[in-house]
């Protein structure tokens, strides 16, 4: 019963929680306005528009919500109160996130009060399946736990490079994991889904590379877990990270979808490094995002086998040619129509081939689009730092790189299934993110991606000094993440209400 | 004043639920029952003014004054608003300007007919964006209640009396409307319920602390001065309605530690009216909550903000203020007697009406040697979005 033009008004202030200022006056508030209520006619045109987007509030009020209306049911419990921002100048209404409350907990409510917390991008709360999703930045965490508040600054960019490369990234996955023998995995808050993993992670690929979100002229954003059979991810991407330059309420960027399977991300590196190469396309950097909520059935059901390894997360790059971290010295991508992995359009899981998901699939791939590349750039597992491989479960990885001649050393640094999961079209960046994390100035990285479907992308990257100037924006790194103090284990039960979403 | 505005009679009907019964009914039901009392027939009716807070969400209902329309087989002036009060503040400045001598003046709400999605409905209407955050009906009362508390400071001792307090609040509340037979709950409760409730909800505020949602539905005949004096002894006129607006967004106020709207309205009520808070004798408060009860006396101006809890508690079925009793909510306020939005206040007017004219039985109370001369009624609409107060009395030119 959502009506689409006030869902779309309702997200443009509220995703990116628009604000504004009067020059005269200093007076602030939370919508966009042309004029000040103090200053009254005079003050008209003369309103900054601000936005609390990388903003840090703080609770001011708070109780606990523990019958909520309707459409908040499968939040169960929750933490309601009020924020503030710029001392009190701005206050809004606020949800508190990431805290699974059950019916019957006492929370500490008054320690709450005064706490740091930070606005979340997160679904606004449940509609009908064929309703527009809602969603909205009043979600707030405390900035002492899992997210940390980060200054996102603008830098300059100082060096032109030869090769076009990576110039930003950012990891993200959520604060909840499953703990079973032999991996953990990430789980979606209940108001988490691939939409809100990739703005999340295109968020603090921009805070990481410090560009202008206007300079960004193309996003690609690829998941097999869009909430919607049609509807762009990207858009809602472009339009909270505000790419391009903002002309009206209507971004100058071009923004789409990308699908296939899990290599729906690195298929774009290539795509997006030659748009920012070719010099009439006007196009400085191009953000590539690949995110997903990996679906899975239950166990016991038919595809329920996914269910040991699906996770939650996603991983975005910045591409461009100045200030670059990794160049990008060559790729090599290989297709064959190998149907391992599949979901018909109406199915709520994938199904997959079973025992041939393995090596004629993933391997006869991932080995041709490795060896076919290196053969090219003539150059030898030895010779490279790192082997980044594409990860669907802990053992396929760790195969493939020993095949290819690979140490310990070299791949192990990768390998971040065990601790979020299979993350589909997140997995391969987020390894690759892990390697950049901790990678030194001129050393060689190996990516090589699988899609199911069948396909795979290989890219030898070679880092720069910047790499190490960078670093240290990003304090919400892979490391970070998956070694956060503030991590919540949840049983199997949890698990599957909250990757069901709201 | 030249046409004072007069009260003649007034009806209502029992608050709750009212399964069986569409909401002309029971607008019917209030309608019979005032037009009884002042023997007036609906031909002498010049005017209709019917408020409803959301029937046209409730029971789709687009049109109301189609059926009042049809109800009283009249073609004459009809409108609509969203609160008794608004109506009545209407109905008051026709009667004053002498466009009509005769009004008539309703409310209605039939919430239960929509009880799966009347608290959404509530919340998206009171505070769209605090609805967005995952804000409840309740949740504002409580944000203010904290508010309250800092600002004021109030710890240990002091806060355990204050929330003690407010579990007193609804205790009398409930024991008033046993005296009531049209009050929705009919039962005394104790202090340790109230405070067991707000166990059980693990929150400040618990069940006990909130007004229910009901249906139901209340009318009063409106005339003037003169004309009052024609039909019916000792007729109670409305000496002044403030009124304020605040915003519709709870968390941009610039103090959420009180209404900042029912305080300018009663400004306003006091200075037209000339009866100071402090001469108040009898008063209806706006309790959906406890808290509002509470910040509701000190809004009227009869306690200093961050002491209304002191005159509340160890009070029993009156309040004490600077030596003064002060009733509240005789007639059970909206906890016990109920709340269906739209005819709430009509039966806010009512009971200052009954009590002012010494009609008000077991719930009479007792000024001096005789009943009230004065009473006050305040009404919100929203979250303290608008405040209204009346002040009704016995015509002090006499």
């Amino acid at each position: 019963m959502s009506s689409e033009p006030i869902e779309r008004r309702v997200s443009y202030l509220g995703d990116r929680l628009k604000a504004c200022r009067c020059q005269s006056c200093g007076k602030e508030y939370f919508e966009v306005r042309d004029y000040c209520s103090n200053c009254g006619r005079k003050s008209f045109g003369k309103m900054d528009n601000i936005d609390l987007f990388y903003d840090k509030g703080k609770l001011e009020f708070c109780t606990l919500v523990n019958e909520p209306t309707n459409k908040f049911m499968k939040l169960s419990s929750y933490v309601y109160g009020i924020v503030s921002f710029h001392n009190g100048k701005i206050r809004v209404p606020a949800r508190i996130t990431d805290q699974l409350i059950c019916k019957g907990d006492n929370v500490d409510l008054e320690s709450l009060e005064g706490r740091e917390v930070i606005p979340r991008f997160r679904r606004r709360y449940t509609v009908g399946k064929n309703e527009v999703v809602p969603t909205i930045s009043l979600a707030f965490t405390l900035a002492d736990e899992y997210y940390p508040h980060q200054e996102y600054t603008v830098v300059q960019p100082s060096k032109e490079y030869e090769l076009p490369g990576i110039v930003g990234y950012g990891a993200y996955t959520s604060r909840f994991r499953i703990k079973e023998p032999g991996l953990e995995r990430a789980v979606p808050f209940v108001d988490e889904d691939s939409v809100t993993a990739a703005v999340e992670a295109g968020k603090l690929s921009l805070i990481h590379s410090g560009l202008d979100s206007t300079w960004v002229g193309k996003v690609y954003v690829g998941s097999e877990s869009n909430p919607y059979a049609v509807k762009p991810i990207a858009s809602k991407v472009a339009q909270v990270l505000k790419l391009g330059e903002e002309d009206g309420d209507v971004q100058g960027v071009d923004a789409v979808d990308t699908e296939f399977a899990c290599k729906a991300g690195t298929s774009m590196f290539k795509d997006a490094s030659a748009l920012v190469s070719y010099p009439k396309s006007g196009i400085n950097y191009a953000m590539v995002i690949g995110a997903d909520n990996s679906q899975a059935a239950p166990r016991g059901c038919p595809g329920g086998e996914l269910d040991t390894y699906v996770g939650y997360g996603g991983a975005s790059f910045i591409f461009g040619k100045q200030d670059v971290i990794a160049e990008i010295e060559g790729w090599y991508s290989c297709t064959s129509d190998t149907p391992d992995f599949w979901r018909r359009d109406g199915e709520q899981y994938p199904m997959h081939g079973g025992r041939f998901t393995g090596d004629p699939a993933y391997f006869k791939h991932v080995r041709k689009s490795a060896c076919k590349l290196m053969e090219r750039l003539n150059v030898k597992a030895a010779d490279l730092n790192y082997f980044v491989p594409h990860q669907p479960n802990p053992q396929f990885p760790i195969r493939i790189a020993k095949e290819l001649g690979f140490k310990d050393e070299q791949y192990l640094p990768a390998i971040q299934i065990t601790k979020f999961g299979n993350t589909y079209s997140g997995a391969s960046l987020i390894g690759l993110a892990a390697v950049l994390d901790i990678a030194k100035p001129d050393e060689r990285i190996l990516v090589a991606s699988y899609g199911s479907g069948a396909g795979s992308d290989a890219y030898l990257l070679r880092t720069t000094s910047q790499l190490l100037d960078k670093r240290k924006r990003q304090k919400i790194n892979v490391k970070f993440q998956a070694e956060n103090p503030f991590i919540e284990y949840i049983d199997y039960t949890t698990y599957r209400r909250l990757k069901m979403g709201m | 004043m030249q046409n004072r505005p007069a009260i003649v009679a007034v009806g209502r009907t029992k608050f709750g639920e009212h399964y069986g019964k569409e909401p002309e009914k029971l607008i019917e039901d209030a309608w019979l029952a005032a037009s009884n009392e002042c023997s007036i027939e609906r031909k002498d009716l010049e005017a209709c003014y019917l408020s409803d807070c959301f029937l046209p969400i409730t029971n789709k209902l687009g049109l109301e004054e189609g059926f009042l329309s049809e109800l009283t087989e009249l073609h004459v002036p009809m409108e609509v608003t969203r609160s008794f009060s608004a109506a009545l503040l209407t109905a008051c400045n026709a009667i004053q300007a002498g466009v009509y001598n005769t009004v008539l003046v309703g409310g209605i709400e039939k919430m239960t007919d929509r009880w799966d999605k009347i608290r959404d409905d509530l919340m998206l209407l009171d505070d769209p964006w605090s609805y967005y955050a995952g804000g409840t009906p309740e949740s504002n009362h409580e944000l203010m209640l904290r508010a309250y508390i800092k600002k004021h400071n109030i710890k240990g001792e002091s806060l355990e009396q204050l929330n003690l307090a407010l579990a007193e609040v609804t205790v009398k509340n409930h024991a008033n409307a046993t005296k009531n037979k049209y009050a929705q709950f009919q039962r005394k409760i104790s202090i340790e319920q109230v405070l067991n409730a707000r166990k059980t909800a693990h929150k400040p505020l618990g069940l006990y602390d909130f007004a229910p949602i009901s249906d139901g539905a209340s009318a009063l005949i409106l005339t003037s001065d003169s004309t009052a004096k024609k039909m019916i002894k000792n007729p109670v006129n409305v000496l002044a309605i403030g009124s304020a607006t605040d915003y519709l967004n709870y968390p941009k106020r610039a103090d959420l530690s009180h209404f900042v709207a029912a305080e300018l309205a009663m400004k306003k009520a006091s200075q037209t009216s000339k009866v100071a808070p402090s001469e108040l004798q009898i008063i209806e408060v706006y309790d959906q909550s406890t808290v509002m009860e509470m910040v509701s006396l000190e809004d009227l101006g009869l306690c200093e903000p961050g002491t209304a809890w002191k005159s509340i508690h160890g009070c029993s079925n009156c309040y004490n203020i600077g030596g003064k009793q002060v009733f509240v909510n005789t007639d059970g306020g909206l906890k016990a007697n109920g709340n269906p939005l739209g005819a709430t206040g009509g039966a806010q007017i009512y009971e200052i009406y009954r009590q002012i004219r010494h009609e008000a039985g077991e719930r009479q109370v007792k000024v001096g040697d005789g009943s009230p001369r004065n009473g006050c009624v305040l009404e919100f609409e929203g979250f303290g979005t608008k405040a209204y107060v009346s002040i009704l009395g016995v015509n002090r030119d006499e």
